[in-house]
């Protein structure tokens, strides 16, 4: 084995514990079968806590590209492997105690949860296109899985084939286009294509080549994050996954894609004449604009739609897209300020995405429902669930003094700081259509009547202190705000090559 | 004859062979034709790989796709229906919207291609592939390699686990 | 004189084919199919590419892979298709209706 292998090995720890973790779990499931659901959960767990462990050190390693410039090991991927490792753990944390999954076998899970998240730090760290190609199908095809894993239910199986169809195509895509970015440039190395785009490849008729092929790959990416034109499954595959799933791709994929496309756009295809802290597109692309106009229309389209929903996972479908539109704003300001934006309002839907869909498991386990209307009079049967539940609702709002206000403020801020005050108005506008139906669900748990009959729900110990781990974030945040500035201000540098 | 006249007919012959039968496989009406269409698209393909001088990239795709993909395609057709329903019929969804936007996609590209200077940096001499292609696994593309493995495994499982019997 | 734009004139049409085969058809098996098609479209690109713009193997080997991704692909999509049957009895997709919401 060469040398620069192994060496590369000494900063790929989580990665190869993830791996580890996965084999094991596997094991554990065959061959412990009485402990089986206890040993493989622990083993998972101690798994992703371990790739967290190893995660920290590597903050502050210096920049590299790992692996002969597959991987690249910057503050950005080792911001995004922090982040999404802790998702995971805290998904994991949330699966067993989910009504829907409790009728399967969970052991199969906790390995796909594992495989997904070491697809995700891959995806996220990829500066070759066919490292990104690969990444991105393993977490895609790892997700298709976990989606259709209540095999019995019927929504779930159809959810599962929505997404496998639609991926399929969506990522099938993105490949012909990353073959007509290799046609362009002979390679497929994100620093050798913008080098080959900076010095005249995009020149004359390629031009157009070139725009055909980015808009092909922005297929993949957009389907990955549930931007409009490519949002069609979400709102299915949301509604008909198990719930902890839902949260799962509400946040950890959506996260992961973000991190490619801030890699691939910013550092695949900028120029390289730029400074270092502000980048311009390579000439034919008008990416800000093309990046605005998806921004405006995913925030628009999830909103609008968001107000007709009665089932609160489509509601949070719906929302999650809108987000997403609000996290492209971020993107679509080519600067430093841009990429940490994205990253805060990433950290503060963590929390105030997964709070929320972790009270509707809470509830769904007790009323077996998801309609807005079960949700009426909540207030008297758990005051606990209704309180995190608006506290979340409020934060995701964008209400001061919760963490959602911060996300956006960073947002819309990067925007007019770059001479698109009109864009981040717009943005805010958005927000306040958004008040509407998270108020809805709001006015249904407080205000309206109809708890009586209901007994009062209990929360398990475990329950109640996920529910605190969400919202303890989601308030304090701004206590620990300079903390998370610095964090992410110092995680936006990516690898340039 | 001149060998690169005949080198020409024969490229015409299975590029022609391979874009007629995709267009059975997707404009048959019949399940069973449009499978074994896709048979003779994966093998023109192959043919297309001989031609670029691809070996080991030609031997894969006959053991993995037709060996492999087709056999378990013609299994998800053959278990999806009942068994006495040997017609097979496919409807389709609006076949004209569907028409005019694989005429526009097809329009664009080959507009697009036909204007576009492409990168080159010579021509790749027809030499056999496969321990070149062998050295790089190990080398530049151990990462890729490696992660595929894993990738396999958890689609193994997956897989697997979709379609186990429920045990009652 | 075979050259570059032919391969991809070829790919151009498979890629076409696929995509009106995805978007016309209801069963979900000849739906497949369709992106079998598009995935062998990118496959072709990626090995013309390789022999006249790289000059080199590396393309053939972003061939393998998406063969190794969409062998993998076809499998999971297929024992969803079998687990969707087994339900349902039926892989139409009008048959896909329930999570209209």
């Amino acid at each position: 084995m060469n040398p620069e292998i192994l060496q590369d090995l000494e900063s790929f720890f989580p990665e190869i514990v993830l791996t580890l973790a996965l084999l094991a779990v596997v094991l554990a499931d065959i061959a412990l079968p009485k402990l089986r659901t206890r040993a493989t959960f622990l083993v998972a767990a101690v798994g992703l806590l371990a790739a967290l462990c190893f995660t920290i050190p590597l903050f502050g390693a210096p920049e590299k590209a790992l692996f002969y410039n597959m991987v690249a090991l910057d503050r950005l991927a080792v911001f995004f492997k922090g982040f999404l490792v802790l998702a995971s753990f805290l998904v994991l944390l949330a699966a067993p105690g989910s009504k829907e999954l409790s009728g399967s076998h969970l052991g199969e899970f906790y390995a796909l949860l594992l495989g997904v998240t070491l697809g995700m730090l891959l995806l996220a760290s990829s500066v070759d296109m066919l490292m990104l190609y690969l990444s991105l199908e393993m977490v895609s095809l790892t997700s298709y899985i976990m989606v259709g894993y209540v095999r019995h239910d019927r929504q779930s199986n159809e959810a599962s084939l929505k997404y496998i169809l639609f991926g399929a195509v969506s990522t099938g895509s993105m490949l012909y286009g990353i073959t007509l970015l290799f046609g362009l440039t002979g390679s497929t190395k994100m620093p050798a294509i913008r080098e080959a785009l900076s010095s005249g490849g995009a020149s004359g008729g390629n031009g157009m080549t070139l725009l055909v092929a980015t808009a092909l790959i922005l297929a993949g990416f957009g389907f990955k994050t549930a931007a409009v034109p490519f949002h069609f499954w979400c709102p299915d595959v949301y509604t008909g996954a198990p719930t902890p799933v839902t949260a799962f791709l509400s946040v950890a994929p959506k996260a992961a894609g973000f991190a490619t496309l801030i890699r691939f756009f910013f550092s695949g295809l900028s120029d390289t004449t730029t400074s270092a802290s502000q980048w311009s597109a390579s000439g034919a692309l008008n990416w800000t604009s093309l990046v605005i106009a998806v921004s405006i229309i995913t925030m628009t389209l999830g909103n609008i739609a968001a107000l007709r929903q009665d089932n609160l996972k489509r509601l949070l479908a719906y929302s999650s897209i809108a987000h997403a539109g609000y996290m492209l704003m971020g993107a679509a300001v080519l600067s430093r300020e841009g990429v940490q934006s994205v990253l805060i309002y990433l950290i503060t839907y963590l929390f105030m995405n997964l709070g929320a869909f972790l009270v509707v498991i809470e509830i769904f386990n007790q009323t077996n429902s998801f309609n807005v209307n079960d949700y009426r009079g909540l207030y008297r049967r758990s005051p606990f669930l209704t309180i995190a539940m608006t506290i979340f609702l409020l934060s995701l709002m964008g209400i001061p003094p919760f963490a959602g206000f911060f996300g956006k403020l960073f947002v819309f801020a990067a925007a007019v700081n770059h001479n698109l005050a009109w864009f981040a108005v717009i943005g805010a506008l958005n927000s306040v259509i958004g008040v509407y139906y998270y108020a809805r669900v709001i006015k249904a748990m407080i205000i309206e009547g109809g708890g009586e009959e209901g007994a009062g729900i209990k929360l398990t110990r475990k329950s109640q202190a996920l529910v605190w781990i969400m919202l303890l974030p989601t308030v304090g945040m701004m206590l620990f705000w300079d903390r998370i500035q610095a964090l992410t201000g110092r995680s936006w540098k990516f690898f340039v090559g | 004859m001149d060998p690169t006249t005949v080198a020409q007919v024969i490229f015409y012959f299975f590029a022609v062979l391979t874009v007629a039968s995709a267009a059975i496989v997707v404009f048959s009406n019949s399940l069973i034709y449009s499978a074994f269409a896709l048979l003779f698209t994966f093998f023109g393909v192959a043919s297309l790989y001989v031609f670029l001088g691809a070996d080991f990239l030609a031997a894969t795709q006959l053991v993995i796709y037709v060996g492999g993909i087709l056999i378990l395609l013609l299994f998800g057709v053959m278990l999806t229906h009942k068994l006495y329903d040997l017609d097979l019929k496919t409807e389709t969804y609006q076949f004209f919207p569907g028409f005019l936007v694989m005429a526009a996609v097809f329009l664009t590209l080959t507009g697009v291609i036909s204007k576009t200077q492409w990168f080159s940096r010579g021509e790749r001499p027809p030499n056999p592939t496969t321990s070149e292609i062998g050295r790089l696994f190990m080398k530049e593309y151990i990462l890729p390699f490696e992660v595929a493995s894993v990738f396999l495994l958890i689609a193994l499982i997956g897989a697997a686990m979709i379609v186990r019997r429920r045990r009652s | 004189m075979i050259g570059l734009s032919h391969y991809l004139f070829v790919s151009a049409a498979l890629f076409s084919l696929g995509v009106m085969g995805v978007l016309t058809r209801k069963n979900a098996v000849n739906v497949l199919m369709g992106i079998e098609l598009i995935l062998n479209s990118a496959n072709i690109n990626l090995v013309a590419f390789s022999k006249y713009s790289a000059a080199s193997v590396d393309g053939q080997i972003f061939a393998v892979f998406v063969i190794i991704i969409a062998a993998a692909e076809a499998a999971v999509a297929l024992a969803i298709v079998l687990s969707m049957y087994r339900i349902v009895k039926s892989v139409n997709l009008d048959q896909a209706d329930t999570l209209k919401g």
